[in-house]
């Protein structure tokens, strides 16, 4: 039997061995464990909380921000088994083809491979995260009966559609630590250490390899862990803190010699009430306004500028929600009275609504995690994030909504009011995603990207990273379901190189 | 009782003239508005005052906006088309405007500018 053990049980000193250590008991970390669990590798994963919120764990996270206005560090993440799955709304959807590509308007686009490569595990991903029935963009063939998609006609957007996490008997997403921790218990050669927190990658002389991992833990006990490898998966800040702060050997970090880690952080930013929709016709179809139960999938459509749109109007990815019910202003009431009269539209049902959004964010080598000078709780350098957005990723959201108008009024079923204009227009209305991507990003070329194809560290023979922290470029789609897929493929290529 | 001719000549002429306020009392009391270069196209709106509210918006907007050549343009554009037509037109080629954040056929916002034009 597997075992989950408190680190604070275990004596200081200690040297644990392992096939596998995996740094993080988050969904990637965990899928990691149950994706290896026919394997004859011994696996350790340390998860730096326990199977409940701990305040002075949760504290762990604290850090500070300049720049443009963000979250706080340590609202966005949870701290213990099962990560920030324990607060996720289970939002699902697979990245789009053209994210993988390299794209000439977006600087440093292009994954080392194209969107097949994680297809292969997007299905037992998908599965992990309970999202019932795959439908995704077939939902519309089983929605029938709940009404219609709105008929946008030829243009830049296109009706796709969200699916959501479950956990059995309720609607609540899946909590990874609390819904695979039984799983976990059963495979025979897995330990999982509770309030373990690794605090050091102890590189070999020739910086080449990973020696071993200094664990410790807030009740003062510290000892090591060493394995043939390392995954670490514990999210786009904590991973990137880590590594720059394991610099006894590498004066600038573990995997850093081209000082890229921690840099290209990204999220979704959410902007609230980035349009006013007006429907003709009153009010669209119940899975626009909320979820839906279709066909074994608890489902909601979204508003999403097609592959097609974005090649040729080099616009950035998005996902447009149609929100809550609106008021219109003299002016809205006015545009209104204007085109479906100059146009000859009934609109005497009409409705008006909300649009919120998700949009992609370009990356930028200086939205960037450091290290502080102020030390937390166990001595580990707390993170600085400087946090930048582009007035042109705006620009883009905007011009993608402006398409979004014209297309409501060819269909002759709504129009369209941009809501936001100015920088602090849209600095005013912004929410995010808690989408921690980008600060140890992909790429086949070590000069541009911290780790390869197989996420593994450049440089480093015995080190993995996984996570969304790997993602070269963002989407619009929710990573969640999408790192597992890259997790999993890791897991599958350790089955390989570990053997 | 008796009535004289002449008063019945002046009760005749007062029934005419309320006759005549009452079928011509909507014409009365619009609003009017000065005559103005684009009337020939500011008739194509349904309700000039609200759709020169709208045009403001659009004016704001708008680096460089002189009237005539619009409207010459306008004409030109519209034609003998129908205005439904005109603006099916436009949003099917991507031809739209602003107006405070609306997104309008650009024909319809344009028409609308050239209300606000003609009120100042």
């Amino acid at each position: 039997m597997g075992q989950f053990i408190d680190a604070r049980n275990v004596p200081s000193g200690t040297v644990l061995q392992a096939d596998l250590a995996i740094l993080g008991g988050g969904p990637a970390g965990i899928s990691i464990a149950l994706a290896l669990a026919g394997s004859p590798l011994k696996v350790v994963l340390l998860e730096s909380g326990g199977m409940t919120f701990d305040a002075r764990t949760q504290a762990l996270y604290v850090g500070s921000k300049v720049g443009d206005p963000y979250l706080t560090l340590e609202a966005s993440r949870l701290r213990f088994l099962g990560g920030s799955s324990n607060h996720w709304g289970g939002w699902c959807r697979p990245l789009d083809k053209i994210d993988f590509e390299p794209r000439a308007w977006m600087p440093y686009s292009g994954w080392p491979f194209g969107k097949r490569e994680i297809d292969r595990f997007f299905v037992k991903a998908h599965s992990l995260c309970e999202a019932g029935t795959l439908l995704y963009d077939k939902t519309e063939k089983f929605a029938g009966g709940m009404g219609r998609v709105l008929p946008l006609g030829h243009g830049g957007l296109i009706t796709r559609w969200f699916q959501f996490s479950k956990t059995r008997d309720s609607n609540l997403p899946t909590h990874f630590g609390e819904r695979y921790a039984d799983e976990l218990k059963r495979i025979g050669r897995l330990s999982v250490l509770l309030h373990a927190n690794a605090t050091r990658i102890g590189l070999d002389a020739s910086r080449a390899r990973v020696e071993e991992i200094d664990v410790a833990t807030l009740s003062g006990r510290r000892f090591r862990l060493r394995s043939a490898a390392t995954v670490i998966a514990m999210g786009a800040i904590e991973t990137a803190r880590l590594m720059l702060a394991s610099n006894d050997v590498a004066p600038a970090g573990v995997g850093n010699a081209n000082d890229l880690v921690g840099r290209f952080f990204a999220d979704h930013p959410t902007p609230r009430d980035t349009a006013t929709l007006v429907l003709f016709g009153g009010r669209p179809a119940p899975f626009y306004l909320g979820n839906q139960t279709v066909h074994g999938a608890i489902v909601r459509a979204g508003l999403f500028p097609s592959e097609a749109f974005r090649r040729a109007n080099a616009a950035t990815a998005a996902s447009i929600t149609i929100d809550d019910k609106t008021d219109l202003d003299d002016l809205g009431k006015a545009a209104v009275a204007a085109v479906v009269g100059a146009m000859g539209i009934d609109a005497a049902d009409h409705a008006a609504f909300s649009l919120g959004a998700g949009m992609e964010v370009t990356p930028d080598p200086d939205r960037r995690i450091t290290l502080d000078t102020d030390r937390d709780a166990l001595s580990m350098p707390r993170a600085v994030l400087r946090m930048r957005i582009s007035d042109s990723d705006f620009a883009r959201l905007r011009q993608t909504l402006k398409e979004l108008g014209r297309q409501l009024l060819q269909a002759r079923i709504g129009m369209l009011k941009l809501n936001l204009r100015t920088r602090q227009d849209w600095l005013d209305a912004m929410d995010w995603g808690n989408h921690h991507m980008g600060t140890t990003r992909m790429h086949a070329d070590p000069r541009q990207g911290v780790v390869d194809a197989n996420l593994k560290v450049h440089g480093i023979a015995n080190l993995y990273v996984a996570g969304s922290s790997v993602f070269p470029t963002y989407g619009a789609a929710n990573p969640t379901v999408n790192l597992l897929s890259l997790a999993l493929r890791l897991a599958d290529h350790l089955k390989g190189v570990l053997r | 009782m008796n009535i004289s001719r002449r008063d019945g000549i002046i009760a005749t002429g007062a029934a005419a003239v309320l006759i005549g306020v009452g079928v011509s009392g909507h014409y009365l009391l619009r609003k009017r508005h000065a005559p103005s270069p684009y009337d020939d196209l500011l008739t194509l709106l349904e309700d000039r005052d609200a759709d020169a509210q709208i045009g403001e918006t659009v004016l704001a907007e708008a680096e460089d906006f002189d009237p005539k050549t619009i409207a010459d343009n306008l004409r030109a554009h519209i034609g003998k088309r129908p205005l439904a037509a005109v603006l099916a037109s436009d949003v099917a080629y991507g031809r739209v405007v602003e107006a405070g954040g609306w997104v309008l056929p650009q024909t319809l916002g344009l028409l609308c500018a050239l209300a606000a034009k003609a009120e100042t």
